[in-house]
């Protein structure tokens, strides 16, 4: 203990200096090659990192101006450190002799580093030349990733010195202070890196007030309004070639409310490509008959008959007057003209009077939208869930080790069994194809099609595997002695044969092709296969002939792990990626989420129920197989009324993430709420994506409150 | 008639459980299995309807060899053989008269017993075994409601619903108190002599093997070490058997 703290102290100057210069260098000096090498490598990484992030941050990506803000920082920093702890050291070793206010003076030099780093920002800055609005960015990187930085070159540098003047036997010096000051600097460039900044949480928080607002309480627009709206129109012709005269003005009308224009012939306002405006002809639209006091809008509807509100081009939101009347002022408005329109072209101006609007209590479009989308989100995830659960089911079986760890096979049969399940996919395919024929076409009758493709699939390549099974059982019964060696010999010399001809393929097209041109790597394509082919007939060949024919192989484990893996591939990608697929394959809408969240849940589902099966007691499985009962019947009696309880509650507990999933599966294009909200909050429509918020939160939480009750049951 | 013939057992882990077995027993003994904790009472029951495999060795069950059987020969033999567990092994959540039912699946056709169905006549075999096991009452019970004694009870039922010429009973009555065990036993005795069913029965208790076994086998790492008829263990004192406990014993703790 005494050792090592006089170790702590002791230095050697040559290694210190070393490493000062060159981070690692005392420590490979004395033959700490690694500990050096990591020094040197984790400062220029964390080096070349802050330089990078000081430029992203910056949106200024100039390497040599941002090498040099964090190099002057870390000098800076550097100098200060130094500064401080021999200022520390000086203050424990003269002034204060007391323990706790020795450790207290830590605290305020480190108090001291902070108000130094801002009262020294500014000149260095200026010394830097930098440009003004990297003075935040300057700040954060000196604070935390040149601070860090500083202090790890300063401690590696004495750790270089310790090193150097270590005694044989002697332990090395700790790596706490090095770990702790590296995570300062991960965490520091991880803050700069992901933006986070608080100034501007707050400082732009008064402009979302509003959009908040309509967000958190939108249940106006979940209304429709009614509204009477009176218009009028008075035609207009622009461009105006000469000789035209445009349509007739109208005239004023007593008891009718109408307008007329001072002139119905102009030319368009026009915008060239530097953006520059010039206005076209003003026009004095004057008209009466309105309410008086009452606000009007004025309309324009083009050629093709758009109606829009002219922007920029004068006041549109008029007042009548006491007498019902307006006159005001107008350019005619900038638009496309499209070029191969022809003759004269003739424009409307609208000016509408609209009436209070009255509330009905009927709902809005949107909010019949919304619920519409709320309904399909909910169904959505009941589907997912119930196709999850058909699937699922008997596939965790397959994922469950204490069953399938039990089930082996002698290599001959379970040979015998692969080639006859080869044979019987073969001899489906053959059939759906006849089958197909006779129906006219796969889009015929796709759902019947598939129905039967799957009892076949099933049906054909289980009676083959156990017909192939028995028969290699049989045939090296006949053979003799060694029939079961000879028989598998030759099924996994064939059972080689075809993959390895496949990833032969695999590896021309797929490997050679990338570097090669394709044309050249097809050309040669067939040796590879071929030679995959051979490859993998000796293994196989190989592999029998040293297991021997009536070696047990345990093909439950087999199954167990092809099933796993291909669960836990499925389940690593997360739904909305999934979600994306479906959108490529079938296109947007809810039938493509709810392909995606059946995919996650069969494979999430899967693993829970496989893993409550797992957890179960074997002692029924035991006694049943005891008395003779079958496998099925084992799992029927034995295992299915252990795993129900938790299969209901994994199965309500999906659910419950399948619809809070399917509200947010619609961002991608999965239909449902989703979609819709997505939709709103792109056209900015505030209120209306609010209303889809508000119904989602409603419907989670409340199927939150009954699924933990439901499941509460049977936990 | 059981004989078994060199019979060796090594788990995948390499423990060797059973050494060159080699004993017969009798129709309608009642044969007493005894040997510490770890010397192989279990694996050398359970190799014998071979719940597991056993390495090496014959089984040979009325003329025929049942490491040599084909899965359904097996499962047709195993239904000739009962068997009763330490843990009773009941399906908890599964109702009595169910739990009883389910040792005639090896008689069931696996259609019906996929949507849990069985024969009247079974039901009523079933309704039968409870009445002679003293529970009638409890059928509609679920399992996990019943007393430890009950629950073996329902045990013993299951089994007899397999119409078995030999019951195997690995430690019955090790978790439950003395005078349950007599009574669970003394049902046990009842089927040997009663129906004839040959008991095979591994024991703790050396009063208990005294008391209901005709005949007995001891067991040390996995070998037999001891075999006496039923006057043996009538003739042999507690201090014999003493001696061979506590020779193995110590020679255990001094290896
Ligand atoms: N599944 C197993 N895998 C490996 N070793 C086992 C297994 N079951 C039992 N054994 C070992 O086999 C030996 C005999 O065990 P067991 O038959 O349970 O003895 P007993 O029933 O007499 O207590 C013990 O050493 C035990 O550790
Ligand atoms: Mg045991």
């Amino acid at each position: 203990m005494n050792n090592k703290i006089s170790n702590e102290n002791r230095q050697s100057p040559l290694h210190t200096f070393l490493s000062l210069i060159l981070p690692g260098l005392g420590q490979m000096l004395a033959k700490q090659w690694q500990r050096g090498l990591t020094i040197l490598i984790g400062v220029g990484l964390m080096g070349s990192l802050s330089i990078w992030t000081i430029g992203q941050r910056a949106r200024y990506p100039n390497f040599a101006l941002s090498f040099k803000i964090f190099a002057i920082s870390v000098l800076e920093m550097g100098a200060l450190l130094i500064f401080l702890m021999s200022l520390n050291y000086l203050l424990n070793k003269y002034i204060i002799k007391d323990k706790t206010a020795q450790a207290f003076s830590g605290y305020g030099v480190g108090l001291l580093y902070f108000i130094l780093i801002f009262l020294l920002s500014g000149p260095v800055l200026e010394l830097a030349g930098t440009v003004a609005e990297l003075k935040t960015v300057y700040l954060t990187t000196t604070i935390f990733s040149a601070g860090a930085l500083a202090a790890f070159w300063i401690w590696q540098a004495f750790d270089a010195g310790k090193i150097g003047a270590l005694k044989a036997g002697e332990a090395m010096p700790s790596l706490g202070f090095a770990v702790l000051v590296l995570c300062l600097l991960i965490f520091s460039l991880g803050y700069q890196i992901t933006e986070i900044d608080l100034n501007k949480a707050i400082s732009e928080y008064t402009d979302t007030q509003i959009i908040l607002t309509r967000l958190t309480w939108p249940w106006r627009s979940a209304f429709a309004f009614e509204q009477d709206v009176l218009e009028v129109a008075q035609k207009i012709q622009a461009p105006c070639p000469a000789g035209s005269v445009g349509p007739d003005a109208n005239l004023p009308m007593d008891g009718e409310t109408w307008i007329s224009l001072d002139n119905t012939c102009g030319e368009l306002t026009t915008r060239d490509l530097q953006g520059k405006v010039t206005f076209g002809t003003e026009i004095t639209i004057f008209g009466g008959g309105f309410t008086p006091g009452q606000k009007v809008e004025i309309w324009w509807r083009n050629p093709i008959g758009n109606p829009f509100k002219p922007r920029g081009v004068g006041e549109t939101d008029i007042i009548m007057d006491e007498r019902g009347e307006f006159e005001t002022k107008l350019y005619i408005p900038e638009m496309t003209v499209i070029a191969t329109a022809v003759g004269d072209q003739i424009h409307t101006i609208l000016v509408r009077e609209k009436s209070e609007e009255r509330f009905t209590g009927a709902l809005s479009d949107e909010m019949k939208l919304a619920l519409k989308g709320m309904l399909e989100t909910i169904m959505l995830g009941l589907m997912a869930t119930f196709f999850g659960i058909i699937l699922a089911f008997p596939l965790s079986f397959l994922a469950a080790r204490n069953l399938m760890a039990s089930i082996v096979q002698t290599l001959a049969k379970m040979v015998g069994g692969v080639i006859g399940l080869v044979v019987g996919v073969g001899l489906t395919g053959v059939t759906m194809t006849q089958i197909i024929k006779l129906f006219g076409g796969l889009d015929k009758a796709p759902i019947p099609i598939l129905m039967i493709a799957i009892l076949l699939l099933f049906g054909i390549s289980w009676l083959f595997m156990s017909l192939g099974g028995r028969l290699f059982e049989y045939l090296s019964k006949l053979l003799g002695k060694n029939g079961d060696t000879i028989l598998s010999v030759i099924g996994m010399t064939l059972i080689g044969v075809a993959p390895g001809y496949l990833l032969g393929l695999g590896f021309s097209r797929g490997i050679r092709g990338i570097p090669l041109k394709a044309e050249l790597a097809a050309e040669t394509e067939m040796t590879f296969a071929i030679g995959g082919a051979i490859l993998f007939g000796i293994l196989g060949f190989y592999y029998a002939l040293r297991q021997g024919g009536s070696r047990n192989i345990n093909v439950g484990m087999i199954a167990y792990t092809t099933t796993r893996t291909i669960m836990n591939i499925i389940r690593s990608i997360e739904p909305l990626i999934w979600g994306l697929v479906a959108v490529i394959w079938i296109g947007p809408g809810p039938f493509a989420g709810f392909i995606a969240l059946t995919l996650h849940t069969v494979a999430a589902l899967g693993k829970l129920y496989s893993e409550s099966i797992e957890s179960i007691d074997p002692g029924p499985i035991e006694a049943l197989q005891a008395t003779g009962a079958n496998r099925l019947q084992t799992i029927v009696f034995a295992v299915v009324p252990q795993i129900l309880p938790p299969f209901i509650s994994f199965t309500i507990y999906r659910w419950d993430i399948n619809v809070r999933m399917s509200t947010v599966i619609g961002l991608v294009g999965g239909g449902g709420i989703g979609f819709i909200l997505i939709q709103w909050i792109r056209l900015f429509q505030y209120d209306n994506a609010g209303l889809a918020v508000w119904l989602i939160a409603i419907t989670v939480a409340t199927l939150d409150y009954i699924s933990s009750n439901i499941r509460k049951r049977f936990v | 008639m059981l004989i078994i013939e060199n019979l060796t057992m090594i788990y995948p882990d390499g423990t060797v459980a059973l050494r060159d077995v080699s004993f017969e027993v009798a129709d309608g003994e009642f044969l007493g299995i005894i040997g510490l904790s770890g010397s192989g009472k279990s694996t050398l029951l359970r190799c014998i309807n071979r719940l597991i495999e056993p390495t090496e060795g014959k089984i040979i069950w009325n003329g025929k060899d049942i490491t040599k059987l084909n899965q359904q020969d097996l499962l047709a033999t195993r239904r000739e053989i009962g068997m009763i567990f330490q843990h009773f092994n009941l399906v908890k959540r599964s109702s009595v008269l169910t739990n009883v039912l389910s040792g005639r699946l090896g008689y069931t056709p696996s259609s019906w017993s996929l949507i849990n169905r069985f024969s009247r006549a079974d039901i009523e075999r079933a309704h039968k075994a409870l009445e002679r096991m003293g529970i009638p009452e409890k059928a509609s019970n679920r399992a996990d409601e019943l007393s430890g004694g009950q629950q073996q009870r329902v045990g013993i039922a299951r089994a007899l619903m397999q119409e078995p010429k030999i019951i195997l009973a690995d430690e019955p009555v090790a978790s439950l108190d003395p005078v349950l065990a007599h009574s669970i036993l003394g049902s046990l005795e009842k089927l040997n002599q009663e129906d004839g069913i040959t008991v095979m029965c591994s024991l703790h208790f050396l009063d208990l093997v005294q008391r209901y076994s005709t005949r007995v086998i001891g067991l040390r790492d996995g070998r037999v070490v001891f075999q006496g008829t039923k006057d043996d263990v009538k003739k042999i004192t507690d201090e014999r058997f003493k001696e061979i406990y506590g020779e193995d014993a110590k020679r255990l703790g001094g290896e």
